[in-house]
């Protein structure tokens, strides 16, 4: 009786064991598929005045351009105006040529430029806040109360 | 965490659960009629895997919970061979699984909030030296190595501990990717391993001597120190056969078991007829003989568990410890600080390396080493400390997912 039960039992173990293997791949599969095209976020996003929220990739083109990354659409803004990017574990500005300029706390970027929190980015016009984006998060909350 | 993601782990937490089951209700009734011991030992398990998984998952929003289901399915594969081998080693077994789930519990949440440790690679080495030198001085001898340390009927393993002391000593010498000081740090290495040469445990030195080679290489990226660290091994080797009696036997019996099967091949042989016996499916669950492998519950429990479930089974248990070494590897990856990445690594590669030298050792690709299965051989401190690395792993993942204060 025993030998028969675990006989039969031994498939049914093989299969559930394989049926384990087979989500976990799948989990492995997905992450790294994951990996390749989906852009990582940093953690910190843009805030606009209106209090429109940007998130900032690895890499992001600000501009007018329907191909940056982050389109403003401005007069005072260039098609590609300026470039936010991650080297290492910091955040640099760069300016991408543009007609009005890059400001970062008033101060004109002439070279890639690292970025603290609460910085003040002005584009032509446009003021931008540099932010966590769990600070805002944080914030928001307290709006409610 | 994914809601699709979510919906996968609960479901392999669910097979392993039924798993559990299905393997304590078949051994309820191995003697004929039905005891329900295993099925006790079962459910408590099952609690703690329940317990374990959703408990660590509220607190821990950002951990990853794969870590966790993955070392419970192989436990539970280990506590069903032990159950089945010898009923007594397995309830103490079960009770070291509760105190590992709850090392891993306190180890994860400490590494979360990991008061960024400043003391430096010395300490780490101090601790290191100290661990292994602990049992030279008053340890007991047991399988023919002076590393454990009696404390009234419990045993413990030093060298499991240094295992991630010496994983920190090496991750934050390296932390600049160059190696400062040449001379120092490869005199450190030496004592780290003269010390477990001295023990007598040869399996445990080769283990610190590859992982500290592999971290070296992934810190520094230099060639040169490999191929001669690969030489240096030769050369190690070579002189272990001709110096220490004990590697002799080793290696004779692995180039030849059938030379002498009474004697020196004895263990090898046994475990390769284990393994013929288990064929593709295996002889299902109860129906090997166990008892015929010397130190089953340890050093040979791969080929117990190969003989009851198979080149299938045994094939998709490598897997998951592949697995488990690919999500260490890919939180290794993802870190930026320097220090916590090699640190990861280190823990990572002490695993992988464990796994491959004990596998590689019962199925003949490599010879015998004593070292444990982790997660599956009997052994307290080795659980235990399976459980405690796997914890600074998870909160090594929670830190760098929780945002990084400095690069």
């Amino acid at each position: 009786m025993f030998e028969l039960l675990s006989r039969t039992l031994r498939y049914v173990f093989i299969i559930l064991i394989y049926y384990f293997l087979y989500n976990f791949l799948k989990i492995m599969i997905a992450d790294l598929r994951g990996e390749k095209t989906q852009p990582k976020e940093t953690g910190f996003i843009l805030l606009d005045d209106d209090g429109n929220r940007y998130t900032l990739f690895d890499i992001n083109t600000i501009g007018r351009a329907d191909d940056a990354d982050i389109i403003i659409n401005d007069p005072f803004i260039s098609s590609k105006h300026a470039l936010i990017f991650k080297r290492g574990s910091k955040l640099l500005i760069q300016d991408l040529h543009s007609t009005n300029g890059t400001f970062l706390n008033n101060k004109k970027v002439t070279r890639p430029l690292r970025l603290k929190e609460n910085d003040e980015i002005t584009l032509g016009t446009k003021k931008f806040k540099f932010l966590r984006s769990e600070t805002l998060g944080a914030e928001d909350r307290s709006y409610l109360q | 965490m994914e809601p699709r993601t979510e919906a996968i782990y609960n479901k392999n937490i669910a097979i392993t659960a039924l798993v559990g089951i299905l393997a304590s209700l078949l051994l309820a009734f191995k003697e004929g009629v039905f005891s329900p011991v295993p099925l006790y030992g079962s459910l408590i398990f099952i609690l703690i895997l329940f317990i374990g998984h959703f408990l660590t998952n509220y607190l821990f929003p950002n951990q990853d919970p794969a870590l966790f289901i993955l070392c419970c399915f192989i436990s539970q594969l280990g506590l069903i061979m032990l159950y089945r081998i010898n009923s007594e080693s397995a309830l103490k077994q079960l009770i070291w699984f509760g105190i590992g789930f709850f090392l891993y519990f306190i180890s994860s949440f400490v590494c979360r909030n990991w008061i960024e440790i400043k003391v430096g690679s010395l300490i780490f080495f101090i601790t290191t030296a100290a661990l292994l030198a602990s049992p030279l001085l008053f340890g007991v001898e047991l399988y023919g190595s002076k590393s454990w340390i009696a404390f009234d009927n419990v045993l413990f393993q030093p060298s499991e501990f240094a295992k991630i002391t010496f994983s920190l000593f090496l991750a934050d010498s390296l932390k600049n990717h160059k190696i400062e000081k040449p001379i120092y740090f490869f005199g450190q290495i030496f004592v780290v391993l003269a010390l477990l040469a001295l023990a007598r445990d040869l399996g445990g030195a080769m283990l610190f001597y590859f992982a500290a080679l592999t971290i070296i290489f992934a810190a520094t990226s230099r060639w040169d120190l490999t191929a001669l660290g690969l030489i240096g091994a030769g050369v190690a080797g070579i002189l272990g056969y001709q110096f220490f009696g004990h590697v002799r036997v080793r290696a004779k019996a692995w180039l030849n078991p059938w030379e002498d099967v009474p004697g020196k091949g004895y263990q090898i042989v046994q475990s390769l007829f284990a393994i013929a016996e288990g064929g593709f499916f295996g002889t299902g669950l109860g129906l090997g003989r166990p008892d015929y492998i010397p130190a089953v519950t340890t050093d040979f429990i791969f080929s117990a568990f190969f003989e009851e479930f198979g080149f299938l089974g045994a094939a998709a248990l490598i897997v998951v410890y592949f697995l488990l070494v690919y999500r260490g590897i890919k939180i290794s990856l993802s870190i930026e600080n320097s220090f916590l990445c090699l640190s990861a690594l280190g823990i990572t590669v002490f695993f992988g390396i464990q796994i491959f030298t004990i596998i590689g050792g019962v199925i003949k690709l490599i010879p015998m080493t004593g070292v444990t299965l982790p997660f599956m051989s009997y052994g307290g401190s080795s659980m235990v400390m399976s459980f405690i690395s796997l914890g600074i792993l998870n909160g090594i993942k929670m830190r760098a997912s929780g945002g990084e204060a400095d690069g």
